[in-house]
């Protein structure tokens, strides 16, 4: 402060110049005075007495502000995530722990802290050549730390230029050493690990005083202009898988219908079967009745059946009887007009229905002949 | 008396901070006496000099950095390669580096090895493929231009502890067809995968077809047997009924047969009186 005061400076309202006055040591404030005066001849133009005034206690302050300073500088109180790296005179001496510590003041020893603890991160991102010579997007994020302080600040210029340095270079060339699909695909793990171990063994021959802690590699891509190929590549899998899908599907519908199919053509034949028999069964029963009353009379029922037959024959069908035998003249049948009229539903009325005796038997097996066939065909 | 001694001691303070210098820790000094190097073993710490006659030009003992724009290199399939390297180096001996450096110019130091390294790059490359540049080992790197630079202490006084190369990259046109073949290669896998399930999907279909085609012969076989069991079984059946008598058996059929064929009306039958049905048509009393 003294030393700031301005020549001819107002003594009288400076407090420890007056209260300086009249402590102190008597011996002390003869040497101070005498400096006082040594200085103020120094400084020429002040007058002996304005110091003469002040001089005692002006020392005390500059010895006081001196030691304050070099307290203040001998001390160091260092983080718990740093360390200390102690050089005297330029010359390494020691690294400081963590907690209080006294060095010696600032021109004899320098103390550079260095944040140890601290997890720094880098991250770099490039294009580059794979071992099959494709081309790869590749970002990686690496995690380091300060594992020796001293190392780190003495041996690498730019300590964290080399470092970027080095995860170029690793990262190029490991990812240089291996497929493009590897890289994109399973061996992004692996690839991230022999990444930190190439990084690692570098650093280490450099003395760099740096450890790796992680290196985490992003999922690497194609690049932009290949992009579209690569998704399509990608689709190309799930097409496969869709295709085969599809006919998982067409397979798992036609076979069930087919085994349908199958059992109703085992059914329908079954069918059959007892449908024929039945009928056999049927017919042969009817016949069996039938003989067993024709053996009891049979020329009469012979002639019955006969008659009934053609009678029912006869009457369903157009009839021209000829009863001219050896004649010689040519006989004209209109059968073209014969026909057109029966087309033509008047049946009736050139062959006018004749009688037609009772016969429900006969009438009843032929419904139920026709009927049977109908289905037959219908079934069929 | 009190002015000499300040200017006593400013003067003691002046020469005495001429005549001491400190190397740090990552520092080595050379000390001048006439311009001539006087001595050059410094190690960290304060050192002494005479002032005014010796002077005193530090110089690194870290590792330092060549830096340079990247080389283009051509391989031995006359590929261009775009290289970008860096090399650490270290100075060996500060007398050697300080003369041959225009006195220990970094910048000029940095040319110079750059360009012993570029040219034993350059010569190797040209005996190396692409894929040998690019998926070389660790170390290959250094080992290629260990014999160019194993002069450089000598002539230098620098040591090239490292080389290594952060990017090979091929040149822009290069590079658009590399895209090109790699488009290709996908659309091949993409092909492939795609063909891959038409084949599976066609290997099912087709099976699918044969087991239905199996299942319903199969069925017809079965069916048809059935059939056959019901048509035997009824034959059968009319034999035993029929054989009973089969002369009643012909005609009882034969007339059934003549209902069935003539029942649709459409029919003209032309007729003597002469049949078995007309006896009585002409006579009344029979034949």
């Amino acid at each position: 402060m003294a030393w700031n005061e301005p020549p001819g400076g107002n003594k009288g309202k400076d407090p420890w110049g007056n209260r300086g006055n009249g402590e102190g040591p008597p011996d002390l404030d003869e040497i101070v005075r005498k400096m006082q005066r040594g200085f103020g001849g120094l400084f020429g133009n002040r007058p002996a007495g304005v110091g003469g005034n002040n001089s005692p206690m002006t020392w005390v302050i500059i010895v006081l502000v001196l030691l304050a300073w070099l307290s203040y500088d001998m001390f160091y109180a260092i983080d718990e995530q740093e360390r200390g790296v102690v050089l005297r005179f330029g010359e390494y001496v020691t690294i400081l722990q963590p907690g209080p510590n006294i060095r010696m003041p600032r021109p004899v020893e320098k103390v550079y802290r260095i944040n140890v603890g601290q997890v720094r991160t880098l991250t770099h991102k490039a294009t580059m050549l794979t071992q099959d010579e494709n081309i790869v997007d590749v970002e990686v994020a690496v995690q380091w730390q300060i594992s020796d302080p001293a190392a780190y600040i003495f041996n690498v210029n730019q300590p964290a230029a080399t470092l970027r340095q080095v995860t170029e270079s690793a990262v190029r060339r490991v990812i240089g050493k291996n497929r493009l699909d590897f890289v994109l695909t399973e061996g992004r793990a692996q690839i991230a690990q022999d990444q930190k171990i190439v990084m690692q063994e570098i650093l280490n021959e450099y003395a760099s005083g740096i450890l790796v802690v992680t290196v985490e590699m992003q999922p690497a891509k194609p690049p932009e202009q290949v992009k579209a190929a690569f998704d399509d590549a990608i689709k190309s899998r799930e097409d496969e898988q869709r295709i085969v899908n599809e006919a998982e599907a067409y397979s798992n519908d036609i076979i069930p219908k087919a085994r349908g199919a199958a059992a109703r053509l085992r059914e329908e034949s079954n069918a059959y079967k007892s449908k024929v028999i039945a009928k056999a069964e049927g017919e042969a029963s009817r016949f069996v009745q039938l003989l067993a009353e024709y053996e009891r009379a049979p020329a009469i029922t012979r002639e019955r059946l006969y008659l009934d037959s053609l009678e029912a024959v006869l009457s369903n069908t157009n009839k021209i009887m000829i009863d001219t035998e050896g004649s010689n003249s040519l006989m004209y049948l209109p059968i073209d007009q014969l026909l057109k009229n029966r087309s033509n539903s008047t049946l009736n009325d050139i062959v006018p229905r004749e009688f037609n005796p009772d016969n429900p038997g006969a009438q009843s097996l032929q419904n139920m002949r026709d009927r049977a066939s109908d289905r037959l065909r219908g079934n069929r | 008396m009190y002015p000499k001694i300040v200017i006593t001691i400013l003067i003691a303070a002046l020469l005495g901070s001429m005549s001491v210098f400190r190397v740090e820790q990552w520092e080595q000094a050379i000390v001048f006496r006439f311009k001539e190097v006087h001595r050059t073993k410094n190690e960290p710490g304060l050192h002494f000099m005479v002032p005014f006659i010796d002077t005193a030009q530090k110089f690194s003992t870290q590792l330092l950095n060549v830096d340079q724009d990247p080389q283009r290199f051509l391989t031995v399939e006359k590929k261009d390669v775009i290289v970008d390297y860096y090399a650490k180096w270290k100075i060996s001996n500060v007398e050697i580096f300080y003369t041959a450096t225009k006195g220990g110019d970094f910048t000029y130091a940095n040319t110079l090895i750059g360009q012993r390294i570029n040219t034993a790059l350059r010569d190797e490359f040209g005996k190396r493929t692409v894929q040998e540049v690019v998926a070389s080992e660790r170390g290959e790197t250094f080992d290629i231009v260990q014999t160019a630079t194993s002069q450089l202490p000598g002539e230098l006084g620098v040591t090239v502890k490292d080389v290594q190369t952060k990017r090979i990259d091929l040149p822009e046109e290069v590079s658009h067809s590399v895209y090109e073949r790699m488009r290709a290669e996908r659309l091949r896998v993409a092909k492939d995968f795609r063909a891959r399930g038409e084949e599976a999907a066609e290997r099912i279909e087709a099976k699918a077809d044969r087991d239905r085609e199996v299942i319903l012969a199969e069925a017809y076989r079965d069916a048809e047997t059935i059939r056959g069991e019901g048509d035997a079984q009824s034959t059968e059946i009319y034999a035993a009924a029929f054989g009973k008598n089969e002369e009643f058996y012909s005609m009882y059929r034969s007339l059934n047969a003549y209902k069935n064929v003539f029942s649709k009306g459409n029919d003209i039958l032309l007729l003597k009186p002469d049949s078995e049905f007309f006896r009585y048509f002409n006579k009344s009393k029979g034949k």
